[in-house]
């Protein structure tokens, strides 16, 4: 049972998923369970990253405001120089790994904790993005890209969405599966999954026994940053606009879904499907409220109480079962 | 945070560069006044910049300076307020969302001979603080306005859409529209994250299908609430780009303008008319500058002003 | 296998270690003893790798060396298991056992581990040096700490290591986990292997110890091998020597 830190969070799912079919009519349909997986995969794909950066020991509180970083980065250049949008993805995805990069490289070079140091580039960036955007734009949200060149098969990628049946799939639900797949198998069946165990639980133990501890932690915060500029992507694509103070707030929602999941706040422990099934918890209470028809104020409420929750579950899973 | 130090920094260089030019302080200060300009605006909110853009033209205008400043958490808001006072600002101009937690730092101002403006929000309150006149509007009657103008085109259970947990003056919008249509529902979204707003519409809408209407209070909300697709119609507080796009295409029926730049606009220049030469506008009461309504019929006038930021 | 010759350690302007010499050789435990503060870590430091020395010359396998890295030690059959952070608490006995040196198949991005064969691989090892585990996938934290400082020995010895460093593999134990340690030790010894047994304990020390070198602020106090020294003696310069002597008599009660 101390190998499976999923399993407080799955039993809470399904607690509460029958508990919302209970109490709400809504809730009770396929559109309706879609709608929840689009709202958990918004989550879920950076929390894929948070998560995997939290076993190998590390926190990322700039996560949130990057995503909208990405898009404005995107856009603005874009709509400032007239050039297709490929090129302005591409230079967003550059400008989110060098965040990344620049994250990592300061907790290992520096000793400070990445809670502060990425509570520093959080501030920075949430600067920066109203900054900026107020500077090349004159206002503070980005202009509308709809109508440059390469929407359409950005928009393909990160944003499409089909039908089955009566059901609307939104692409980041699949998307969203993928990447916890990727990150199960790296995490439990190759190297780099042993060693962010490793300096996640123990870094020195790790550095002696000959992992590369700065290359494996550099690795994690640039995981973060790629699937932030990936969300960031499909919030422009999806809205053509973003709003340059938005995404704060969210950088704890990640934290939250991989808590939540069954990762241990301290590293060294935690797995993909927990973290999984951490964001689809979110996505299910959010919605959840509101298809019950009940007044969404008290959604922060519930969230703070499913957190407190898991984490006691966790702790008495783990004491019963040692 | 980063905003007031920035402001901070600019000032000191204004007065720097003041000073530098003539050789002596004294002349400058009494040729132009300097205005405080306080909000308790949430950095990042479209809207905000447009109250911006009108007093800062309106400082272009009637040649004073304009200090900006501003904080969402009402206390840091006072205490903006009170620095205002003690660097001996010639007049203040702020919005009142919070009048207790503001009232001991207006009633300074006023107490140093400082006069003070209200804009935005506090109509109820102003003249009890002490402020000598208000811009903005009223937001129930503008909520009611709405509730009518959706009434009469049939709606018979809207949705108001609050972005904002706790702000008065988003719950008072969605009171007045409740007193038109009894129907009225609220629902709580979380303004800063889009495909959250959306999800969450889209929830609301698949449990009750009877919404006819969805009044959002902010001009992305509506944006991300045509995201939502749904059959019921959209109005909304506000007014950007793409709203006014919309609106032009059909996908949003109406904005209500609350006109932001004529607030800032208006703010700065009464207090510049009040100093320069004793006027009092608004013969005592509130001056309204809204509702205003954008709709397709008058939507190709009012497009090139919102292109330019001013509405 | 491995010979020190006048190495010293200096940060900046401290000198930690001077003039150092030692000797490992295959199939030989050589004891190295000091009070805290001796240098006795220092000294871990430059034979792991994890501290280059400043000073003096380092000869292993008659080749003149700078370990720069804890991979370098590795590369070159150093193998240092260290008092405390020998082990992952969290992770499986046998993640541990093969942690820095997986068995991996496939290209990148599909390179993969060999769980299957890793986790037989382990479990075989261990049962070689008779260390008893009941589930090769429990947590090693679960383990006792002589069970886990085996583990690190085995590990050690399983991947080829030539010398191995312990650093107070004792410290921490009780007397019969300190004897389960101490045979595992004897075990690794027997195998060919040179160890360098890093402790502040003379009796266990003298238990398993071929030859002696006794560290006090930095510097050699004593060199010995086995037969020139006894027990008594090596306690003695452990504690202080003379100084011992003198706080002996300090803290006689007056007759």
């Amino acid at each position: 049972m101390t190998r499976r830190p999923e399993i407080g969070a799955l039993a809470a799912a399904g607690v509460i998923f029958v508990f919302f079919l209970a109490v709400a009519p809504a809730f009770r349909s396929l559109e309706s369970f879609f709608t929840v997986l689009y709202q958990s995969s918004t989550i879920g794909i950076v929390a894929v990253g948070v998560g995997m950066l939290m076993i190998g020991g590390e926190f990322d509180l700039s996560a949130g405001v990057l995503v909208t970083s990405a898009g404005l980065v995107n856009s603005m250049f874009c709509w400032y120089l007239g050039v297709d949008l490929w090129a302005g993805a591409a230079l967003s995805l550059l400008f989110c790994l060098a965040v990344g990069f620049l994250n990592g490289w300061l907790v290992m070079r520096t000793g400070i904790p990445s809670f502060l140091i990425t509570l520093g580039t959080f501030f920075i960036l949430q600067g920066a993005n109203l900054g900026v955007t107020k500077l090349v734009t004159g206002a503070v949200a980005s202009p509308d890209v709809s109508a440059i060149d390469g929407f359409h098969s950005l928009g393909l990628i990160f944003s499409s969405s089909f039908e089955v049946g009566p059901v609307t799939v939104w692409g980041t639900v699949l998307w969203w599966i993928l990447f916890v797949l990727i990150s199960g198998w790296i995490l439990q069946r190759t190297r780099g999954g042993n060693w962010i165990h490793a300096v996640g639980g123990a870094a020195d133990s790790a550095r002696a026994a000959g992992v590369p501890v700065v290359r494996t932690k550099i690795g994690l915060f640039l995981a973060v940053s790629f699937l932030a500029w990936f969300v960031g992507m499909h919030n422009l694509y999806r809205f053509n606009t973003l709003q340059a103070g938005g995404g704060v707030g969210n950088e704890f929602l990640y934290i939250i879904a991989a808590v939540v999941g069954g990762t241990l706040l301290t590293g060294g422990f935690g797995n993909a499907t927990g973290i999984a099934i951490g964001a689809f918890l979110f996505g299910m209470t959010s919605l959840g409220i509101v298809y019950a028809g009940w007044d969404p104020n008290w959604f922060r409420a519930f969230l703070g109480v499913m957190l407190l929750a898991a984490v006691m579950v966790n702790l008495y899973l783990r004491r019963v079962f040692r | 945070m980063r905003r007031r130090v920035l402001a901070a920094g600019v000032a000191t260089l204004l007065l720097i560069s003041a000073c530098s030019e003539g050789g002596r302080a004294e002349p400058q200060q009494a040729t132009g006044y300097t205005i405080a300009f306080v909000t308790h605006e949430t950095p990042g909110d479209t809207f905000w910049n447009i109250v911006r853009s009108g007093a800062q033209q309106a400082a272009e205008d009637v040649d004073v300076q304009v200090r900006f400043s501003n904080d969402p958490d009402a206390t840091r808001q006072a205490v903006l307020i009170q620095q205002a006072v003690d660097a001996k600002v010639q007049g203040i101009a702020t919005t009142l969302v919070t009048p207790d937690a503001l009232a001991g730092s207006v009633r300074a101002a006023t107490a140093a001979g400082i006069p003070v403006v209200g804009l935005n929000a506090g109509i109820e309150r102003y003249r009890d603080l002490g402020a000598l006149m208000y811009f903005g509007s009223d937001e129930t009657v503008a909520g009611t306005s709405v509730g009518e103008r959706i009434a009469a085109s049939g709606a018979k259970h809207p949705l108001c859409v609050i972005h904002q947990a706790g702000s008065v003056a988003l719950e008072a919008r969605c009171a007045g529209v409740k007193s038109a249509v009894p129907g009225t529902e609220n629902l709580q979204v979380n303004g800063a994250d889009d495909a959250a707003v959306t999800s969450t519409l889209q929830a609301k809408l698949a449990q009750d299908r009877t919404i006819d209407y969805v009044v959002t209070l902010g001009a992305p909300i509506a944006l991300d609430a045509i995201q939502a697709g749904s059959t019921a119609k959209i109005a909304t507080f506000d007014l950007n780009k793409e709203t006014a796009d919309r609106i032009k295409d059909g996908k949003i029926e109406f904005a209500i303008d609350q006109q932001p730049y004529a607030q800032g606009y208006m703010a700065v220049t009464s207090l510049y008319l009040y100093l320069k030469n004793g006027n009092d506008l608004g013969g005592g009461k509130a001056v309204l500058t809204g509702p205003s309504f954008v709709d397709k019929s008058n939507i190709d006038t009012i497009l090139p002003y919102v292109e330019k930021n001013t509405r | 296998m491995i010979r020190l010759s006048g190495v010293g350690l200096s940060y900046g302007p401290i000198r930690a270690l001077h003039d150092i010499d030692l000797q490992v050789n295959a199939g030989e435990v050589t004891c190295v003893l000091g009070d805290n503060g001796a240098g006795k870590s220092t000294l871990i430091k430059i034979m792991s790798g994890l501290h280059p020395h400043t000073a003096g010359r380092f000869h292993i396998d008659d080749r003149e060396t700078v370990l720069r890295s804890p991979r370098d030690a590795l590369d070159l059959g150093i193998a240092t298991v260290y008092q405390d952070l020998a082990v992952v608490p969290l992770m499986p006995v046998w993640r541990n056992f093969f942690l820095g040196s997986e068995l991996t198949t496939g290209r990148f991005p599909l390179r993969r581990l060999r769980i299957r064969e890793m986790r037989g691989t382990a479990e075989t090892a261990l049962n070689d040096m008779g260390i008893a585990v009941a589930d090769i996938d429990q947590p090693i934290g679960t383990l006792s700490g002589g069970q886990r400082q085996s583990v690190a020995i085995a590990r050690a010895v399983h991947f080829g290591a030539r010398v191995l460093i312990l650093d107070e593999p004792t410290a921490a134990l009780g007397v019969h986990q300190s004897g389960v340690v101490l045979r595992y030790i004897a075990a690794a010894r027997d195998r060919g292997l040179g160890v360098v047994l890093v402790t502040h304990n003379p009796h266990h020390a003298h238990l398993v110890g071929d030859h002696f070198v006794v560290l006090k602020l930095g510097a050699t106090v004593l060199d010995a091998r086995r037969g020139a020294v006894t027990l008594d003696q090596l306690t003695a310069q452990m504690s202080g020597g003379d100084e011992l002597t003198e706080l002996a008599r300090e803290l006689r009660r007056p007759a």
